[in-house]
């Protein structure tokens, strides 16, 4: 009865299994850069902050505006565009999101931040169905469609092939490369007496024939040989999206571990009270924590929805929200290097349950992962009191 | 103290059964006919909210145990009544249609049971937000796995036979209200009350958290299966989008509004908030100003109230004045900023109205965690001593079983 534990090892296509795990980390690098706020947020005031899935997806509503305002219409399907264009959507994003979650802290979180913390998390569910079917009734008025923002100048992908080919395959294939040749120059000869090739004579079809099958051997043999070969395609905006997320965590790790803000954030973390006792400003602190959490949420919503391709709509927010939420309590709410592991891992896991070709579950590994983690380590995979939480 | 009088207990409760089968079966007389088809299904899905809501209320209100995904147990209940409908009880279903209907709800609260404890027993040892996030993910698995298996129709649903019965709705929401209620009045309910003031004090009076947090959680999920059943029957079909995350969040607004803790306001807002949606599905199509405006001026009505709230202490007719008239005053915004928006072109765009039946929900919820944190009846609840109190009588000295 149950077709979901009918697991097929066999069938399984082991030479792309490297191209998913690599698949699976750049994914897990967009959901850190979400989980990062969800983390930063809960470390210094204890709320788990629903809505940050919306500022994400606002966040991607900025950067489609952006790419819109910079001449790339409705539906975006141009893949053009330069650095320039990618600056400006990467810094519109963050503006917007950064914005948005600094208005929802100042206006609906902090009026009840002295209340029971279920007051917070309920508000925090009701401004995300807010966000969600409020966007739907003024941004599509009541039209569902998706939009995607397909700006990327860097269609070409680095191409790596750790395990080679099958060697007598390409040789035979090799061999047969002549007969095409000699098969082509025949057809040629011929098409020069023919008036078009779309009338051939008999003589000419023949040879079409020929060729063709030629063709077709040659390549059932190079088709062959790729496929006993293990291929890694990396694509160049991904590598650059890469880069621009390990930049923006460097310089999270800067600001929280350099900078006299980042030694206020951690120690609010520690103590609420006794921090505030010191003469840290709260409300500026936890207003710093929210634009910063949200800043980078937007920089992965730009991410997202760019390179890889993800439809925007006023829900878009929700799985990707969700997601990067699981993979912060997998690391250890409230801990930075355990959300970006915990994202990471949750990335690969999702591209692994897509690999082994049971792609409608995907959505529910992320959950099936952390109940197991948390049954067994209730604080999460590097979570526990005696880290330092920020 | 008075002395234990049998005849007196005894005599209270028979007849509180009594009228609430009386009341049950004049509920179901009066719902009879063709013409009263769609207020049958309202009344139905009114009974099953209220038994969601009730059934959550035991969980998160009184038990203090953080639970969001209440969506799980109820489709639970759902399919199993559907699956059974389909392969096993057809027959039964055709002949004999409500005691198919008494049984699919017995099964239902079962199976939702037995998973209320199977998830019950190791999650209920993670604490507060941890709980949270199990229950969630519970929730969407559930879901997930109901969108993928052939055998429960995957993402096209179930159909099932409609059998409506505002009878037994409404019994089964009486009922879980009284099996809380009676709960709460006994010495095992202050044992769950104790557990949601403090569970380190509670274990060290002697309280068995485990168990008190399980029992909870098993009586909570198994009264929400029942209600499952009955909604496969009432609406002859179940498809996952029926118990999305957005189901459970409802249910738990519904708790949260109330009151967590309190059954009166659980009951009261579950009627409220889906009637609220319910109604707005035939709202006419409106000008994009027009709910800027309202926006606008609910804004200013809660700005207005929290200023009241927190700087004025002067008497309770004095401070109700106040109120309404930051209410009052709230409305008028309103009013003007909707006919001033509507004269900018941007905003004469005609919207369906009934696109803001969840953003009128949440914005309440803002809206009234930013007001009343604690819910409208907070811990409170509805007693006749309190009518006597609010009508200007002296309270009677023992209270009268309800």
């Amino acid at each position: 009865m149950l077709d979901l534990v009918s697991l097929n090892l066999a069938g399984l296509d082991f030479t792309t299994l490297p191209q998913q795990l690599v698949n699976g980390f750049l994914l897990g690098a967009i959901y850190a850069l979400v989980a990062l706020g969800y983390t930063m947020v809960y470390g210094v005031l204890k709320l788990i902050n629903f809505a940050h899935g919306e500022v994400f997806m606002l966040g991607s509503y900025g950067a489609m505006f952006a790419s819109w305002m910079l001449g790339f219409g409705p539906g975006g399907s141009a893949v053009a565009g330069s650095w320039v264009t990618l600056l400006l959507m990467l810094l519109m994003a963050m503006l917007v999101s950064g914005a948005s979650g600094f208005v929802i802290e100042r206006f609906a979180y902090r009026p009840i931040r002295n209340h029971p913390r279920i007051a917070s998390l309920i508000t925090a569910i009701g401004l995300s169905l807010l966000l969600q079917y409020g966007g739907q009734a003024f941004l599509l008025e009541g039209k569902k469609q998706a939009i995607t923002s397909k700006v990327n100048p860097f269609a070409d992908d680095f191409v790596f092939t750790p395990k080679k080919a099958d060697a007598s395959l390409i040789a035979e294939a090799a061999k047969v490369q002549p007969e095409v040749d000699a098969a082509q120059r025949a057809f040629d000869e011929q098409k020069k007496l023919e008036t078009s090739i779309y009338d051939l004579s008999p003589e000419g079809d023949r040879l079409n024939k020929v060729l063709a099958a030629a063709i077709a051997k040659r390549d059932d043999l190079k088709n062959r040989a790729d496929t006993s070969a293990v291929t890694i395609r990396l694509p160049k905006g991904k590598l650059i999206m890469l880069t621009t997320t390990i930049m923006l965590m460097i310089g999270l790790w800067y600001l929280v571990m350099k900078t006299r803000m980042g030694r206020a954030m951690r120690a609010v973390s520690v103590d609420f009270n006794a921090s505030s006792l010191m003469g840290i400003n709260l409300n500026t602190v936890i207003s710093f924590t929210f634009i910063l959490g949200s800043v980078l949420a937007g920089a992965g919503a730009m991410m997202y929805s760019t390179f890889q391709s993800a439809p925007i709509d006023p829900f878009s927010g929700t799985a990707p929200g969700v997601k990067a939420f699981v993979a912060a309590v997998l690391g250890g709410i409230g801990n930075i290097p355990g959300a970006v592991v915990g994202a990471l891992l949750m990335g690969v896991a999702e591209n692994l349950v897509t690999w082994a070709g049971y792609s409608s579950y995907r959505d529910a590994i992320a959950f099936v992962i952390l109940i197991a983690v948390l049954l067994f380590k209730p604080g999460g995979l590097l979570g526990s009191n005696k880290v330092e939480k920020v | 103290m008075t002395q234990f009088n049998f005849g007196k207990w005894f005599g209270t409760r028979a007849i509180s059964i009594l009228v609430a089968l009386v009341f049950c079966f004049l509920l179901d007389k009066f719902m009879q006919g063709a013409d009263k088809s769609y207020g049958r299904f309202l009344m139905s899905l009114a009974g099953i909210y209220v038994t969601l809501a009730v059934s959550l209320n035991l969980i998160n209100g009184i038990t203090g145990q953080f639970s969001i995904g209440h969506a799980a147990f109820y489709q639970i209940g759902a399919y199993t009544g559907a699956v059974l409908a389909a392969n096993k009880f057809s027959a039964l279903a055709a002949s004999k249609p409500l005691l198919w209907l008494l049984l699919s709800a017995f099964f239902g609260a079962i199976a939702a049971g037995l998973a209320g404890l199977i998830v019950g027993i190791p999650s209920l040892r993670l604490k507060g937000d941890y709980l949270a996030v199990v229950t969630l993910g519970i929730g969407e698995i559930v879901t997930i796995i109901a969108k993928n298996q052939k055998s429960l129709g995957e993402a096209y649903g179930l159909s099932t036979a409609k059998i409506e019965s505002v009878f037994l709705i409404s019994l089964l929401a009486i009922t879980c209200i009284a099996v809380c209620r009676n709960l709460l009045k006994s010495a095992h309910g202050l044992a769950f009350l104790a557990v949601r003031e403090d569970e380190v004090a509670s274990a060290a009076m002697g309280v068995n958290l485990t168990r008190i947090k399980v029992t909870a959680f098993v009586i909570g999920s198994a009264f929400a299966g029942a209600a499952g059943a009955l909604y496969a029957h009432t609406k002859a079909f179940v498809s996952p989008p029926d118990f999305s995350m957005d189901v459970s969040f409802l249910i738990l607004t519904m708790v949260v509004l109330g009151g967590t803790g309190s059954i009166t306001g659980t009951t009261i807002a579950a009627i409220v908030l889906f009637l609220i949606p319910e109604k707005m599905r035939d709202l006419p199509y409106v000008q994009m100003g027009t709910p800027l405006g309202v926006a606008i001026g609910i804004i200013v009505a809660v700005v207005l109230l929290r200023k009241i709230q927190e700087n004025f202490h002067g008497a309770g007719s004095q401070r109700l004045a106040r109120n309404l008239g930051a209410v009052a005053i709230g409305a008028v915004v309103a009013l003007v900023m909707a006919k001033i928006l509507i004269m900018i072109p941007a905003f004469q765009g005609q919207i369906n109205g009934a696109l803001f039946r969840m953003p009128v929900l949440a914005v309440t919820l803002v809206v009234l965690m930013l007001l009343r944190p604690q819910g409208i009846f907070g811990h409170h609840e509805f007693s006749w001593s309190w009518v006597q109190k609010l009508l200007g009588k002296k309270a009677p000295e023992t209270e009268v079983a309800a």
